[in-house]
């Protein structure tokens, strides 16, 4: 206490120090990111403000989904897309009438346009990916073209004069399952453009100039934008929107709030300057060590706003209820401080307790929002107990005349209600304590029953309110189509590896069948078989791997034969022939056999009901196969062989767009991809479709051994968000023992430090109980809040423990101490509830659902955490009297075995839930290490208790 | 005027009376050869002679290509084919209906599969298509000639020839060693570039390079002619690459012993002959 008490008297005798050094600190840290914002080029070497709304962020780089999903897009060059919808639900034909038509043709000629020479790479074009459109104009159409011809053409090649026309496009789309609820809905009604993007983070500046274009077009069709990458990029520009305009709104009701409590414009500006200078310099040192503002950091400033005013209106609610006592401002910010001091700096210890437990989880923003946070509250106490007193002292004694509660026979009269209220409660929790406990017990069972009901579930689409023309688009154009969200689903070999040697041997026997079924009808094939037998086993021995050995091989009869005679030629033709048919027989995906399991697997996909369309390799050679065989509907299958299927696709790629075949499969044919349209980008109904075909492989496997993957946007998500609910949990375990082993310190007992512990884990519980039984999903914020109620609700219970047992101290019996509890405490405890409560809710007014939830949460947790400290914590210690404040000396917390052996325990899982993480050892060997540490501490502890220090 | 250009001169003269000899028509190739070297030939005549040397050498021609389509990511895929060409017995063969026969030795899944090709000046081809596993002979609408031959970033048109009067030319430049057309389509809706450049060898009148521009004026596909060699006295483009500028994909086609007037008889291009392929003829 020495230390604070100097602190503060030191800030009490030097007030315009502190303050003149606050503004010029806080000055030179915004300094330090708006000058490299604005003026990038004068400051390089300073950290401009980055803003990143990648929600695949929210995984390492290096993690295995990103790393895979970059390297699938890039081998199978599929871009992030933006869909746009039009849809006309007036006209008869739907979208298929020639002015629809004619509109849907000068979009993507419009969207053809839309790409731009990059800022990093001037050769470089960044935009929307031409060829890789997908649009009535820009694909091809297979059909019959009378009496048994085929033929290829562009689907549109130009916008349709006549109905006919129109209608026959339609005709044509429906025809060809590729397009069938992936361009056009079954109804007609609807069509969508598919427009493939360089890089996602474009996807609001391409949507933004395509609105522009629909801008300009009349009539009765409707146009809809979505597509996650949409989603995600328009994000991020509405999040600094919302973040200009919640948070000042924020601050302006408490300050309203503050002001009809406190009423002196002076005492309640205190707080809110605190809570600016914190948040000024949190986001200034984030910008400046170089931290990109992603989606939860920019959460921040509404973090570290209610903490920091919290501190504040403690000091400001004492100084308030106690000045007129004296009217010294000295002496008054002195006592106030002498009761407050350890009180502030537990609240902030175990808030910045909570929030630097997110560092335990694995996703990054969240572990820079979590050190950034807990940085920002100790700053904030910082402030609250230097800046703070010196601010009381700077203000004319005049001004604060008429301020503070007008005191009566020592105790401040009340004007509010408020008090009249908290007598009233006291008396109730004295009273009727068993009933209140009976009460919270019931509450508590429901709310258990409400946590096993959470669902987890997240999706960037429902980051936007309902009325947003995101959401909008979403649900209108899911309706229409397969859905418009896509995932990725690919299939590999897993081919054992042979050994060149192994390899040549079997080689070599095939040679000699092979030449057996020759029988000499071509002239030399027997010797060039023979040569090309021993050049096989020879060159095994030099070669690395059995390709390398066909490489060899081929090479080698490519220079005997432009040696050879002319009568050899033939031989040496049916040489390299043969060696190709090798090299082809790893190509399972032109396996009839896989192809249909492939077909399977999409059936399959489809009664999972979440996918409305899927697209494969199948369904290429199955329409090529159909429309090769007189477009006879029975012929929709796949061919007996694999040159059959191999002949299919050559003559698939005699098309316009010979480059699609390689979206769905590699050139060596031992990957494919299929595309998976779901109608939902949420998190569970993709996890649903991942289990469905996991169990599905299990069950059939396929004819050949394959590896099976998931990538894609819908899909990374669920990844984090299950690495972010274990994650969290890990968190959440950490900070709870945390704040556990600060409460047992601070009280140095054990049970008060337990009892403590009740009111956040009751809140918590309640709070996430309505959860599960609203059924609100357990999403990012929400996830993200177990933090911060963790660090506010104990917040409450320390301010109403140190002061019950400082009172207690005094008056010696609870009967006696609880009405002066519900005086200033509890009043103190009360206001700040109901300023910080209220403050966050016009949050709720956000067109950003995030920014709703962690308001109505802020908002839930504050005053549950308020009620369950000034309810439960009376009750108990109405009840628990005797246990709690035992008749004996009390001992330093060393004697107390029990506080010991819970402090280590505490200790041990905490360090055990860090090492688990970051070394992800085994539980049980971590197990075994956490027990024998117990024992240890355990001994220590029984030693401490019987040693003589504590024979009083 | 240097000894090169002499001996390209005389190079020329050689070779144009070398064509003369075959040639049914041999007085208009005379008049050409006589102007060309100093004076510069009429725009119409430029367009003829490439056509002519690009795609109507000799009564008919063989080879045997190889062709590499290479992707962006530097993934290599082979065709191995034999084209046989026979030019129509017609009034004039250097101009006329001409008949392709291309066969696939591999990929080997592949082999055995025939494009039947009947160019016709004054109408649509007439395509087939020949799939062995499917034993299937498919006849091919081909009203749009601008798609994939293959699945590489030639076209059909590539292979065949683009019938001259479809496009309007202009000769826009005259440089040391090239004619440089700009060639616009008569009927734009009917291909996907707006107009394109050609630069045509001064002395050979081999098309050596092309390039095409799309809608908006962008550069987005290069032809170029690889490697000349001299074959039975013909000057002769024996590798070649189309560029895909948008990609960053080509391909490569690699002629290799290719032989002129061979003697290929008119059935050989017949339906009848895609089953049962003219074996001596593919080797």
């Amino acid at each position: 206490m020495y230390f604070g008490t100097s602190l503060v008297q030191f800030s009490i005798r030097r007030p315009k120090l502190i303050t003149t050094a606050m503004i010029v600190i806080t000055f030179f840290l915004a300094l330090l990111t708006i000058l490299p914002s604005f003026w990038p080029k004068t400051f390089p070497f300073l950290n401009p403000l980055i803003v990143d709304t990648d929600p695949e962020n929210m995984l390492p780089e290096d993690e295995f989904v990103r790393v895979f999903h970059d390297q699938m897009k890039r081998e199978m060059n599929l871009y992030d897309m933006v869909v746009l919808g039009i849809v006309n639900e007036s006209h008869p034909d739907g979208v298929f009438n020639t002015e629809s038509l004619h509109k849907i043709y000068e979009l993507t000629e419009y969207a053809k346009t839309l790409h731009w020479t990059s800022k990093e790479d001037s050769n470089a074009q960044v935009g929307i990916v031409t060829r890789d459109i997908i649009a009535p104009s820009t694909v091809d159409n297979i059909e019959q073209g009378g009496l048994g011809v085929v033929k290829f053409e562009w689907l549109m090649p130009k916008p349709p004069k006549s109905r006919q026309e129109s209608i026959a496009i339609r005709e044509k789309l429906l025809r060809l399952p590729f397009m069938k609820g992936t361009m056009l809905s079954e109804d007609g009604r609807a069509l969508c453009l598919y427009l493939p993007l360089t890089s996602k983070d474009l996807s609001y500046r391409v949507s933004s100039e395509l609105q522009k274009k629909i801008a300009s077009f009349k009539g009765e069709e409707r146009y809809f934008i979505t597509g996650l990458p949409v989603a995600e990029d328009t994000f991020g520009v509405e999040m600094f929107k919302q973040m200009a305009i919640s948070a000042p709104v924020a601050m302006l009701i408490i300050f309203a709030l503050m002001m009809f409590f406190f009423r002196k414009f002076i005492v309640v500006l205190s707080p809110l300057i605190v809570a600016m200078v914190s948040v000024i310099c949190t986001m200034g040192i984030l910008i400046a060590t170089g931290n990109t503002v992603h989606i939860m950091s920019s959460m921040i400033p509404i973090f570290i706003m209610p903490i920091a005013v919290l501190d504040a209106i403690h000091i400001g609610s004492e100084f308030f209820d106690r000045y007129q006592e004296t009217r010294n401002r000295q002496e008054t910010i002195s006592n106030v401080m002498d009761d407050l001091f350890m009180p502030l700096l537990y609240t902030s210890l175990t808030t910045a307790a909570g929030f630097s437990s997110l560092a335990l989880t694995p996703i990054p923003p969240v572990q820079t929002f979590g050190i950034f946070v807990a940085f920002g509250v100790m700053i904030a106490w910082f402030l609250t107990v230097v800046f703070i007193p010196a601010y009381f002292m700077l203000i004319r004694e005049e001004t604060l005349e008429t301020f503070g509660a007008v005191h009566k026979n020592g105790d401040p009269v009340s004007h509010f209600p408020l008090s009249r209220f908290l007598n009233w409660l006291g008396k109730v929790t004295y009273n009727h304590a068993k009933m209140i406990i009976v009460a919270t017990i019931l509450l508590v069972l429901v709310a258990a029953y409400g946590i096993t009901r959470i669902t987890i579930n997240d999706n960037p689409t429902k980051w936007f309110a309902h009325s947003h023309p995101i959401r909008i688009a979403d649900k209108v154009l899911n309706e229409h189509f397969g859905g418009t969200y896509m995932a990725y689903l690919s299939l590999e070999t897993k081919g054992g590896i042979i050994s060149p040697d192994a390899y040549a041997l079997s080689l070599s026997k095939r040679i000699e069948e092979s030449l057996r079924g020759y029988q000499d009808t071509i002239q030399g094939i027997t010797p060039v078989f023979e040569e090309l037998q021993n050049e096989a086993l020879r060159s095994a021995k030099t070669v690395p791997s059995k390709e390398g050995l066909l490489h060899q091989l081929t090479s080698f009869a490519e220079s005997r034969m432009d040696k050879s005679q002319f009568e050899y030629m033939e031989a040496w033709e049916e040489a390299l022939l043969f060696l190709d048919q090798e090299r082809q027989r790893d190509q399972i995906f032109k396996r009839p056999e896989i192809l249909s399991y492939i077909e399977e697997l999409q059936t399959h996909l489809l009664s999972t009901r979440t996918v409305g369309k899927s697209n494969s390799l199948a369904d290429i050679v199955k329409t090529v196969h159909r429309e090769l065989l007189l477009g006879d509907p029975t012929q929709y299958k796949i061919p007996n062989s694999s040159n059959a299927v191999a002949q299919c696709l050559m003559t698939y790629q005699s098309s316009h767009r010979p480059q699609d075949l390689w979206h769905f499969v590699t050139p060596d044919f031992k990957k494919t991809v299929l595309w998976v349209q779901l109608k939902s980008g949420d998190n569970k109904e993709m996890s649903k479709v991942t289990k469905a075909i996991d169990t599905y492989i299990a069950a059939n496997p396929p004819p050949f051994p394959l590896v099976h993957n998931w990538f894609g946007l819908t899909y990374i998500n669920i990844t984090w968000q299950n690495k972010m609910v274990s994650g969290m949990l890990k968190a959440f375990l950490g900070s709870f023992l945390v704040v556990l082993l600060l409460m047992t310190i601070l009280f140095r007992s054990s049970s008060w430090g337990l009892l403590s512990m009740v009111p956040l884990t009751i809140t918590i519980g309640l709070i996430y109980g309505a959860i599960g039984l609203i059924g609100k999903d357990y999403d990012m914020p929400v996830a993200i809040l177990s933090s911060l109620s963790l660090g506010l609700s104990v917040d409450y219970a320390i301010h109403f423990l140190s002061r019950s047992r400082k009172l207690y101290e005094r008056y010696g019996s609870w009967a006696d101490s609880y009405a002066p509890v519900f005086k200033e405490p509890a009043r103190a405890i009360s206001r700040n509830a109901i300023v910080v409560g209220l403050g966050f809710l016009p949050l709720l007014l956000a067109p950003l659902v995030p920014y709703r939830t962690v308001g109505t949460f802020i908002a839930a947790i504050l005053f549950a955490a308020g009620v369950a400290s000034l309810m439960i914590l009376p009750s108990l210690i109405t009840l628990l009297e005797d246990w709690l404040f035992p008749k004996t000396q009390l001992c330093s917390f060393m004697c107390n075995c029990t506080t010991c052996i819970i402090t280590a325990v505490a200790t041990v899982l905490l360090i055990v839930i860090n090492i688990q993480q970051f070394f992800s050892v085994g539980w049980t060997s971590i197990t075994w290490i956490s027990i024998v540490a117990i024992i240890v501490l355990t001994g220590t502890c029984g030693l401490f208790t019987i040693s003589k220090r504590c024979r009083v | 005027m240097t000894a090169k250009n002499i001996l390209r001169i005389l190079l020329f003269i050689l070779m144009s009376v070398l064509t003369i000899s075959f040639s049914s028509l041999g007085w208009s190739e005379k008049m050409t050869a006589k102007t060309s070297s100093d004076k510069t030939p009429s725009i119409e005549d430029i367009v003829n002679r490439a056509n002519r040397v690009a795609y109507y050498q000799e009564n008919d021609g063989q080879a045997k290509v190889t062709m590499s389509i290479i992707d962006s990511q530097g993934r290599k895929r082979y065709r191995r084919f034999t084209i046989l060409r026979r030019n129509d017995d017609t009034e004039d063969k250097r101009f006329g209906n001409q008949k392709f026969y291309v066969y696939f030795h591999r990929p080997a899944d592949v082999n055995k599969m025939v494009f039947l090709v009947w160019k016709n000046i004054d109408k649509d081809d007439d395509r087939w298509l020949y799939l062995p596993a499917l034993d299937l002979v498919k006849r091919i609408a081909a009203s749009d000639k601008r798609t994939s031959f293959v699945g590489s970033h030639f076209f059909y048109e590539d292979v065949s020839g683009r019938i001259i009067n479809e496009d309007k030319h202009e000769l826009v430049k005259t440089t040391e060693n090239y004619y440089v057309l700009k060639n616009t389509p008569i009927k734009s809706e009917l291909v996907e570039f707006s107009y394109y450049y050609m630069w045509i060898h001064r002395q050979t009148f081999l098309p050596i390079k092309a390039e095409y521009y799309d809608k908006n004026g962008e550069k987005y596909r290069v032809y170029e002619a690889l490697k000349v060699e001299d074959i039975q006295g013909l000057k002769t483009v024996t590798k070649s690459r189309m560029k895909d500028l948008r990609s960053s994909e080509e391909t490569i086609i690699e002629y290799m012993n290719v032989k002129y007037n061979i003697g290929l008889s008119e059935d050989i291009f017949t339906e009848r002959y895609l089953r049962r392929a003219p074996a001596k003829y593919l080797r």
